[in-house]
């Protein structure tokens, strides 16, 4: 019997006994719908947990800081700077050259004032109507390698002078909602590196003033501060600063020409032999690998738990065909012998048991399969409204082609094995079953 | 076609288990069919007709004895084999017909020959010409539960004519028909004996139905106890 006639002969046995096999059906699609739920929400999370810690940017990004290191805090994720120490260009590309390094990425910051434009949302709540913050400038010609997530609107252009973004920080400061951070997109922002000049034996502070608009929210990890601009931006501020009179200390002035880079490393496992060399060339670094190591851990643990509820169910529907099939068996053996009696092998009769048995699970496995990502999409609806709520990265969930399939060939797998018994059991019936009294 | 195969039996013998010993179904059995004959096998219940039947159709191995169908030595083989003698050799008709709910009547028949590989056009073919030749020309759409019972059975011949074998074996083929579908089914097979050649033996309690055939054969406890040729007149007693 060729494969298309088992498989035609098959299709209509599953026909014949619709109702049974709708039920089996479902049972399968059920199970397979709560594994494909399971595993994408536990994958999501674990994706959306990451890169909650990373803000968005590379996981295996590392915080180089314009200090000496301190060897004994290289196990800490968050490592105590040693003495200032300037890091400029040749530093950034002595690092980049590292093996594993996969970008280097300089940031300046800058002390500045910030003067919410009249009518902006928010003006004038803080007391007095300007704040000191320090703007934080970096290359945003490839945000992907920065530790940066859009909240809202967007990131400046890259070397732009006249666009800034802000981060929750800057909305709590001004007491606005977090959770509608698009309400201060498109408002201005007047902002400038203070230079303090000695005149008449009394220091006074003069700003280069800078009307920004604000484009974007976000949330950020490069360097500490609220707002976030072109690396240009922040040098020309840092210039102008650097030319203060006297005592400069209220501005938090360094000499570095970076005030840090952000590296990226090949990997998650690269991430401390990075450390390490960064520390031989005399930087002090930062990194999260040890709090993500823990979370993927636990997340790890997580999905395996979810993973094996999922996988227990479908056994469990699995089963349910194999009762089916056997009972599907108890009732053909006259058939199964007339079968045998025209000339069908025992293979053949094999086949078609395994085919029936098969199509449930791999019919059950799209249903399912289909549905649970339905439903994990309903959660992520859920879960992804409360996230933005709480003013953090909104969830992504797109379609796991990887996770579907898996569901579709597990369930048909797993059918397949459970219908290996009986489709044995029918196969190995006697052909004289076809003369059988019963 | 092709033509009739010889039956030849000799000494055979066949057991079944039961319980804590065994059940002897055949005991000793000798017995010849000519190529192209027509046998009758009559014997009450329990006398091991079924049991000849399925050993000489290839549905189980004989266990001591020879069994020759035309060129086949039957006790030489197992599995495959056997299923591959049942293939080529011989058609079956069944007292429960045996014919799948889920299919048509054009699909019960072409199933035998979907076993064989034919290619579609040329089963196709065949199983229409067979339908046509049973009287189902009409019919060939409709399942066995839209047929009558004569009609079933008739779809069952159709079917067991299907690879062309050389023995046609019917077990109580009228047994679950009214009398005029009876007739009807044995003079079909008649017909289609005498059209086509092929050796048949058919099991039946219905004396009126043993008496057509030119070879009757009774069974007792496993034995032959009568074997009566209509054309030399001659009988003989075995056993």
């Amino acid at each position: 019997m060729s494969p298309k006639d088992a498989f035609a002969l098959a299709v209509k046995e599953v026909i014949r006994r619709l109702g049974r096999s709708v039920l089996t059906l479902l049972a399968v699609a059920l199970a397979a719908c709560l594994l494909t739920a399971l595993v994408l929400i536990s994958r999501t999370a674990e994706t959306e947990v990451l890169r909650q810690l990373a803000k968005g940017g590379p996981l295996a990004s590392i915080k180089v800081a314009a200090a000496a290191p301190d060897p004994s805090q290289l196990a800490n994720d968050n490592a105590r700077p040693g003495s200032p120490r300037d890091l400029g260009p040749q530093a950034a590309r002595a690092i980049g050259r590292l093996p594993d390094v996969a970008s280097v990425v300089p940031v300046i910051t800058s002390r500045m004032i910030f003067v919410p434009s009249a009518g902006a949302p928010g003006a004038g709540r803080p007391e007095p109507s300007y704040f000191f913050d320090t703007a934080v400038g970096a290359d945003l010609r490839d945000p992907s390698l920065l530790p940066i997530s859009v909240l809202a609107g967007r990131l400046p252009a890259p070397g732009s002078l006249t666009e800034v973004a802000v981060t929750p920080g800057y909305l709590e400061r001004l007491r606005l909602d977090p959770a509608e951070p698009e309400k201060v997109l498109g408002a201005e922002l007047e902002m400038g590196p203070p230079r303090v000049f000695d005149e008449l034996e009394e220091q006074t502070f003069r700003a280069l003033w800078q009307r920004t608009e604000i484009v974007g929210v976000v949330a950020q990890e490069a360097a500490p501060g609220g707002i976030v601009t072109s690396i240009e931006h922040t040098r020309r501020a840092q210039r102008w600063s650097a030319a203060s009179d006297g005592d400069t200390g209220e501005l938090e002035l360094s000499n570095s020409p970076y005030t840090g880079l952000v590296v990226v490393a090949d990997g998650l496992d690269r991430i401390g032999k990075v450390r390490r060399q960064i520390t031989d060339i005399g930087y002090s670094t930062s990194a999260p690998e040890n709090l993500i190591a823990s979370v993927q851990r636990y997340l790890n643990v997580v999905e395996i738990v979810l993973t094996a509820i999922g996988s227990i169910a479908l056994v469990i529907a699995c089963l349910g065909i194999a009762n089916a099939l056997l009972a599907a068996v108890r009732e053909r053996r006259r058939e199964i012998g007339v079968l045998k009696a025209i000339g069908a092998r025992d293979r053949d009769i094999l086949f078609v048991f395994l085919i029936e048995a098969s199509l449930l699970g791999a019919l059950g496995g799209v249903l399912g399969s289909l549905g649970g990502w339905a439903a994990a999409s309903a959660v992520g609806i859920v879960v992804n409204s409360y996230l933005t709520a709480q003013g953090l990265l909104g969830l992504h969930l797109g379609p796991s082609w990887g996770v579907l399939l898996l569901g579709v060939l597990g369930s048909t797998l797993l059918a397949s094995v459970a219908g290996a018994v009986p489709a044995l059991k029918a196969a190995r019936l006697p052909a004289r079953e076809a003369v059988s009294e019963s | 076609m092709a033509a009739g195969a010889t039956i030849s039996v000799k000494g055979l013998a066949h057991a079944f288990r039961s319980g804590s010993g065994s059940v002897s179904a055949l005991d000793g059995v000798d017995l010849e069919v000519p190529a192209g004959g027509y046998a009758s096998l009559m014997g009450s219940s329990g006398a091991g007709k079924s049991t000849l039947l399925a050993i000489l159709g290839g549905l189980e191995p004989p266990q001591r004895g020879s069994v020759v169908v035309g060129d086949t030595d039957l006790s030489r083989l197992r599995g495959d084999g056997l299923a591959r003698y049942r293939r080529s050799t011989v058609g079956f008709v069944f007292q429960h017909f045996g014919l799948i709910g889920t299919l048509s009547a054009l699909e019960n028949v072409e199933l035998a020959t979907i076993l064989t590989r034919l290619p579609r056009p040329a089963r196709r073919a065949r199983t229409l010409a067979l339908l046509h030749a049973v009287g189902l020309g009409q019919r060939t759409t409709h399942k066995p539960g839209e047929l009558s019972g004569g009609e079933r059975q008739r779809v069952a011949i159709a079917r067991a004519l299907a690879n062309e074998p050389r023995l046609i074996l019917a077990d109580e083929p009228t047994g679950n028909l009214d009398e005029a579908s009876a007739r009807g089914v044995i003079e079909l097979l008649e017909q289609l004996h005498a059209e086509r050649g092929c050796t048949v033996l058919v099991v039946t309690h219905n004396r009126a139905i043993a008496g057509r055939a030119s070879q009757q054969i009774a069974l007792s406890r496993g034995r032959i106890l009568a074997a009566t040729c209509h054309q030399s007149g001659e009988g003989r007693r075995s056993g």
